[in-house]
C-alpha cells in the first residue's frame, strides 16, 4: 500500500518538479528583461511595465491560472492551450514579475559611486554592468531568491484547479478511497525538496561570501 | 474557503458573460461534425464510483458512465478520452471545448439545464442523509435532522436540498470530502447522491461505519453537452438503441445500478 501510494505521489511530484524547473528556466531571464524595462529612462515604457507588474503581482496567481487556461476559449472562442502549458505560462509571467523586482532591488543597491568610478576609468555602460555591478547583485539577491523559489515549490499546488495532476491532486484522490494519510504524506515530498533548496542556497551564500 | 469560492464563481461568471458576448452565434457549426473531425470524444469526469472510477492498480476508467461513454464514442466512430476535471468548472470546461461532454452521474438541476445542452434523463437518483450507523435510529425522519451539523458538496443537489430545508452545512469541494467529514467526526451528517451512498458506504466498502437514512428527494441523472449541440440528439438516439439492444441493462448490472436505470 505504502509503495503504491508512494509511486503514485511520485508521479504527481514529477509534474510538480517539472513545473518548478520550467518556470525558473523561463522566468529568470524574462524577469531580467522586465527589470530593465522598469528602470528604463523612456517614461512610457517604464509606466507600462510598472502597471503590468502591479497587475500581475497584485492579483492572485490562482485567478491568473484560470484566466490563461479558460480565458481564450471563453472570451474569443479560441482553442485552448494544453493544461500544463497554460499553467506554465501563468507561472512564468507571475514569477518573472517578482524576480524583476528582486533584480531591481539588487541593482539599485549598488552605490552610485561605483558607476561613477567605472565611468572615470573609461568603462562602457555594459562593462560597468558586467564587471562591477553584476557580481554584487548576484550576491545580494540570493536570500530573496531563496524565498521566492521555496514559495514557487508550494505554489505549484494551485494548478490543480485546471486539472493538472500534481502531487496534491494525486494525494487527494485517495480520500475517495477512504484514505486520508496520502494527502498528508505529500508534505514529506515538499519538505524534502525545500530542504534541499535551503541547503543549496545556504551553500551559494557561503560560496559568494567574497566581499562585504 | 467558501468565500474564496464565491469570488471565484463571480469572476468566472463574468468571464462567461464576456465570452458569450464576444462570440455569440459562433456555435452554428455542428458539434457532432467537430467531434468527428478531430476524432476524439473528450469526456469530463470525476472519480465517482460506480459511475466513473479506476480499479486498484489499473489505469483504465470503468463504471456505468465510463463504459457507456466508450460505447457512445465507438458508435460515433471516434476515440474516447477521459479527463478528470474540477467539478466546479464543468460548464466552463464544456464551453471552452476543453471537454466535449460531462458524463459523470450529473443531476439535472435547473442550474445545469441553463448552462448545458442536456440529454434525456437515463438514471434515477435521490439525495440521502448519511450518518454513523450507531446513531442511525435517531435520524429516520426529516424533522429529526434539525440541529445536526451537515456537510455537503458546494453547489451540489444535496446542498440545494439542505438550503430548501433551512439546514446549515459546511461546503466541501467533493462529495467524497463530505463523507470524510462524517467519518472523521467533523460533521454529524452529510447529504450525498443515493447511487454514491449505495456504492461507497456500508459493509464491504471504505466506510463500513456509515449508513444512510432519510431520502430527501428524487431526481434524475443526465449527460451534459454544449448548449444547442447536435450531440444531444445523437446521444438520445444512441441511448434508445443501446437500451433496446439490452446493452444498457447489461452494463448497469455489472456495476449494480440496474434498478436505477430509467426505462426507455
Amino acid at each position: 500500500m505504502l509503495m503504491d501510494v508512494t509511486l503514485s505521489l511520485l508521479e504527481g511530484f514529477g509534474t510538480t518538479v517539472q513545473l518548478f524547473a520550467l518556470t525558473l528556466l523561463f522566468s529568470l531571464p524574462l524577469g531580467l528583461i522586465i527589470c530593465f524595462g522598469s528602470m528604463s529612462r523612456f517614461a512610457p515604457l517604464r509606466w507600462i511595465i510598472k502597471t503590468f507588474v502591479w497587475i500581475v503581482r497584485g492579483s492572485p496567481l490562482l485567478l491568473q491560472v484560470l484566466i490563461i487556461f479558460y480565458g481564450p476559449g471563453l472570451m474569443f472562442g479560441l482553442p485552448l492551450l494544453p493544461r500544463f502549458t497554460a499553467a506554465l505560462v501563468a507561472f512564468v509571467i507571475n514569477y518573472a514579475c517578482y524576480f524583476s523586482e528582486i533584480y531591481r532591488g539588487g541593482i539599485q543597491s549598488v552605490s552610485r559611486g561605483q558607476y561613477e568610478a567605472g565611468q572615470v576609468l573609461g568603462m562602457t555602460k555594459s562593462q560597468i554592468f558586467f564587471k562591477i555591478t553584476l557580481l554584487q547583485v548576484i550576491k545580494r539577491i540570493i536570500p530573496p531568491m531563496g524565498n521566492e523559489w521555496i514559495t514557487l515549490v508550494k505554489d505549484t499546488a494551485l494548478v490543480r484547479v485546471i486539472s493538472v495532476y500534481e502531487i496534491i491532486w494525486m494525494g487527494e484522490s485517495y480520500i475517495k478511497k477512504g484514505l486520508i494519510w496520502p494527502l498528508f504524506y505529500t508534505m514529506v515530498f515538499y519538505l524534502v525538496f525545500n530542504g534541499l533548496l535551503t541547503i543549496l542556497f545556504g551553500w551559494l551564500e557561503k560560496k559568494l561570501d567574497y566581499f562585504r | 474557503m467558501k468565500s474564496v469560492k464565491n469570488v471565484l464563481a463571480l469572476v468566472m461568471s463574468l468571464l462567461l458573460v464576456l465570452g458569450m458576448a464576444a462570440c455569440g452565434g459562433s456555435d452554428s457549426d455542428s458539434d457532432l461534425a467537430y467531434v468527428k473531425e478531430k476524432g476524439t470524444l473528450v469526456v469530463g469526469i470525476t472519480d465517482f464510483a460506480p459511475m466513473d472510477y479506476k480499479e486498484e492498480g489499473s489505469d483504465e476508467w470503468i463504471g456505468f458512465d465510463a463504459d457507456m461513454a466508450k460505447a457512445f464514442a465507438e458508435d460515433l466512430g471516434v476515440e474516447v478520452q477521459f479527463v478528470e476535471i474540477n467539478w466546479d468548472n464543468k460548464a466552463m470546461e464544456l464551453q471552452t471545448k476543453a471537454i466535449d461532454v460531462v458524463w459523470n452521474g450529473m443531476t439535472l438541476t435547473e442550474e445545469v439545464k441553463q448552462l448545458m445542452g442536456c440529454s434525456e434523463p437515463y438514471c434515477l437518483n435521490g439525495q440521502v442523509v448519511v450518518v454513523p450507523a450507531e446513531v442511525a435510529d435517531q435520524y429516520q425522519t426529516t424533522e429529526s435532522l434539525s440541529g445536526l451539523n451537515f456537510a455537503a458538496e458546494n453547489g451540489s443537489a444535496g446542498a440545494e436540498q439542505l438550503d430548501a430545508l433551512g439546514l446549515t452545512y459546511t461546503a466541501t469541494d467533493t462529495q467524497a470530502k463530505a463523507l470524510m467529514e462524517v467519518a472523521s467526526g467533523a460533521s454529524d451528517a452529510c447529504v450525498i447522491d443515493l447511487l454514491m451512498a449505495g456504492a461507497m458506504i456500508g459493509e464491504g466498502t471504505s466506510y463500513p461505519e456509515l449508513t444512510y437514512t432519510v431520502q430527501l428527494n428524487s431526481e434524475e441523472y443526465g449527460v451534459g453537452f454544449r448548449m444547442d449541440s447536435d450531440l444531444v440528439d445523437a446521444f438520445n438516439t444512441f441511448w434508445k438503441e443501446a437500451y433496446d439492444a439490452g446493452t444498457v441493462m447489461e452494463v448497469a448490472a455489472t456495476y449494480g445500478v440496474q434498478e436505477s436505470v430509467i426505462e426507455k
